[in-house]
Order: structure tokens, then sequence, then C-alpha cells
């Protein structure tokens, strides 16, 4: 009876080994490219006189691609209301200690200047690499660094459960009223220099018509969303573990 | 960037990947997971993504290896099955 | 170089499908599922570059890369996160009711 695992994992052995020499016999098939041809040549071209943004990847993701990046964003917050579905039997939180005094004080410090660099990194998302997604989730970052050191019901105390809630809503709801104004002004959903938003000069800080704004919304929606999501799971943890330091033990 | 550079990180991501799925403990295997995450974005750097290599990083090697710890540590701790109702 | 990333990654693959395949730790299947989304994002950059290219931020001195795929990976990196995200609430409720992480006695106790 000890020799069946040892059969099963020799066939899944063989099995993975010829199914990965069977995709690289296929990939490698593929021709490398000189220039880049199809539509990404034509968003190469036009990116800067079509949407006014530096930064092609977020002019794709926020405005030819937008609608794409409201679907994502609906994934995100599907997830967010499963888990807090699932860890929604506990209502009570009870307090932790947290770290010890050196690291509180430390991080106390340290933390307006990652809101800071998170604010920036949204901010600038149509300038330079960055945007909504790194910036919402570096938000999520710092509420769980709070979370570990200062123990959750501080956390919870300074950026309650129901703030969470309407921050989430409120990106989502501000993605589709942008997309909406597109809508009335006539020119289809989620259209950007075409809908009226101004263009602005080049390069500076307010231009790229809705992509800012757009950049806001979803940095809210990923950033309360994560958040959330480790608040539900992290809840239950001090529950039990009162002497332990924080919420994460070791 | 030289192509033995580009080796030595390969090789290096290949290994980790190796030790996330051999080694026994699930602690050590989710740290290793964090290290595999900053190799990526490293590599994703390289391949002049800085985008995706931001992304990576902050995603990969912060909220995901946070939540593994987090629930990690659910299930090991001492079955408390009697707080179904509590206040 | 491009070959180099795509044999890499393949490689990547099928440590993780190996890992999900035969292992009994639920964690370590969703590790495996981590390794095999990275794989997949790493296949998609790697084949939108141009050797001797710049990262796609206007102004381009030379050639640019290929924005598309940037585009398509940040977008599965997120989602990735997301359904990892909520695979570790299942484990964690999965826990709660059977004691265990184990997968076969997970079965066994069901069969």
């Amino acid at each position: 009876m000890s020799i069946r695992p040892f059969i099963f994992r020799i066939a899944a052995l063989i099995l993975c080994v010829s199914l990965g020499l069977m995709l690289f016999r296929g990939i490698a098939a593929l021709p490398v490219p000189e220039k880049v041809i199809g539509p990404a040549s034509h968003y190469l071209a036009r990116t800067a006189r079509e949407t006014g943004a530096r930064n092609v990847v977020g002019a794709i993701l926020f405005d030819y691609r937008a609608f794409d990046t409201l679907g994502e964003s609906t994934v995100i917050f599907t997830a967010v209301c499963g888990i807090a579905m699932l860890f929604s039997r506990r209502k009570f939180h009870r307090s932790s200690s947290g770290l010890s005094f050196i690291a509180k004080r430390g991080i106390g410090i340290m933390v307006p200047f990652l809101l800071m660099y998170a604010s920036v990194i949204i901010l600038f998302g149509h300038l330079s690499p960055g945007g909504g997604f790194q910036g919402g989730t570096i938000f999520a970052t710092v509420t769980v660094l709070l979370c570990v050191v200062y123990g959750s019901s501080f956390e919870s105390q300074y950026f309650p459960p129901r703030t969470k809630d309407i921050l989430e809503s409120g990106g989502a709801l501000l993605f589709s009223g942008i997309g909406l104004i597109g809508l009335a002004a006539g020119t289809g959903f989620l259209s950007n220099i075409a809908a009226g938003f101004p263009a602005g000069t080049f390069g500076s800080f307010l231009s790229a018509g809705s992509v800012p704004i757009l950049n806001v919304a979803v940095g809210m929606k990923v950033g309360a969303g994560l958040s959330t999501i480790f608040y539900s799971m992290i809840k239950m943890l001090d529950a039990g573990h009162d002497h332990t330091e924080g919420g994460i033990p070791g | 960037m030289s192509l033995s550079f580009m080796i030595f990180l390969y090789v290096f991501l290949i290994a980790t990947a190796l030790v996330i799925s051999a080694i026994n403990d699930i602690l050590s295997a989710v740290i290793t997971l964090s290290v595999f995450g900053i190799l990526l974005a490293t590599a994703f750097a390289i391949l002049q993504a800085p985008d995706v290599a931001l992304t990576q990083a902050v995603i990969n090697s912060g909220i995901v290896t946070a939540l593994f710890l987090v629930a990690f540590s659910q299930t090991e701790k001492p079955e408390c099955y009697s707080e179904e109702e509590e206040e | 170089m491009i070959l180099l990333s795509y044999a890499t990654s393949i490689t990547i693959f099928c440590i993780g499908l190996y890992t999900i395949m035969t292992r009994r730790n639920l964690f370590k299947t969703l590790l495996g599922l981590a390794l095999m989304e990275s794989a997949v994002l790493l296949i998609i950059v790697s084949s939108g570059y141009i050797p001797g290219g710049v990262p796609p931020i206007a102004p381009f001195i030379g050639q640019a890369v290929n924005p598309l795929p940037h585009a398509f990976t940040l977008t599965a990196i997120v989602i990735g996160a997301s359904d990892i995200a909520l695979a570790l609430a299942f484990i964690v409720k999965l826990h709660r009711h059977y004691r265990t992480v184990d997968l076969d006695r997970i079965r066994g106790l069901r069969g």
C-alpha cells in the first residue's frame, strides 16, 4: 500500500516534464518581434495626442480599455464581499496590546510618509509608472502595518469598517459616474477627451482628462477592499491570543 | 543587462520555486514565496516593465504574504469551537 | 534572452503543477497555484519585450516595448491576489469545520 503514492508521484513527474517540453516547443516557434505591430503601435504613436497622458500603460488601462478596469474592480469587490460574508459571524473584537513601545513610536513617525508615498503614486499615475492599483495596495499595506504594530482594535478605531465600506462603494460609484458623464455627452461610456474632459498641457500634473480621477477612484476601491479583507481575517485572531503580541505571532 | 546576470537571476528564481515546492514547513514556504515575488519584480524591471514590477512587488510580497501568514496562524491555534456565540 | 525567459517560466509552471498534484497540505496547494500564476505573468510580459527597448513612458528615446502585455499583467496580478485571498478564507473555514488542513483526511472524513 505504500507503493501507490510513489507510483503516483512518478506519474505526476513524467506528466509535468512532458507537458513542459511540449509547451516549450510550442512557444519557441513564435517569432521574436523586431518592432511593435498591431494595436500596440497605434497606442504608442497616438497616446500623447489622443489622451494627453505620458504613461502609455495607464492610458490603456483607464482610457482605451477603461471598461476592462471596471470589470476588474468588480472582481475585487466580489472577493471582498465573499470574504466578509464568510467571516461575518464575529461581531466583536477584543483588544490586543501590540508590539513594544519602541516599535510603536518608530512606526508612528513613519506612517505619514508612507501615506504620502501612496498618494503620490496614485496622483501621478498618468505621468510616471504607478496608478490606482499600486497606490491603493500601499494604502492597504499601511493599515496592515497599523494592525500588526498597534493591535486590531486601535486600527478599527481609526479606520472603522463603516468608513472602509463607504470608501469602497464611493470608488465604484465615482468610476461609474465618470462613465455616465461620457454617456450624457453623447460620445459613449467612459470616453475621455471626446466627452469634454480637459486635456491640459502635456506632461503637467493637471492633464489627461479623466485619467487622474479614475486613478483616485480605483485607488480608493482597491485600498479599502484589501484592507477589509485583512481586517476580516485578523479580527478573530486577536480574540484568542491575548498573551502574544500583535495580530501575527512570530 | 548582460546575459550572465539574467541567467543568474533565472537560476535563482527556479531554485526558489523548488524550495517552495519541496519544503515541509509552511511558514518557511510562505516567506520564500515573498522572496520569489521580489525576484520576479526584479525580472520584470529588467524586461523594461516598471508598472508591472511595482505592482508585483507590492501585491505579492506585501498583501499576499500577510494574508497567508494570518490564515496559517488561524489554523495552528488550539481548536476553540465553543465560541460560536459571544456577547 | 526571450527564449531563456520562456524556458524559466515553463519550468516554474511545471513545478507549480507538480506541487498542486502531489501535496496533501492545502496551503501547499495554494502556494503551487501562486507559482503557476507567477509563471504565466512572466510569459506574458516577456512576450512583449523588444531587444534594446525602453519602457513605454512618452516621450520615447528609441523603440518602446509593447505596452499591451503590461496592461493585461496588471489586471492578472490583482485578480490573482483576490482569488488567493478567497481561497485562504475557504481554508480557514475548512479548518474550522474539519479541524485539519490535510486533504487526505478531509476526503476520508467525508467518504
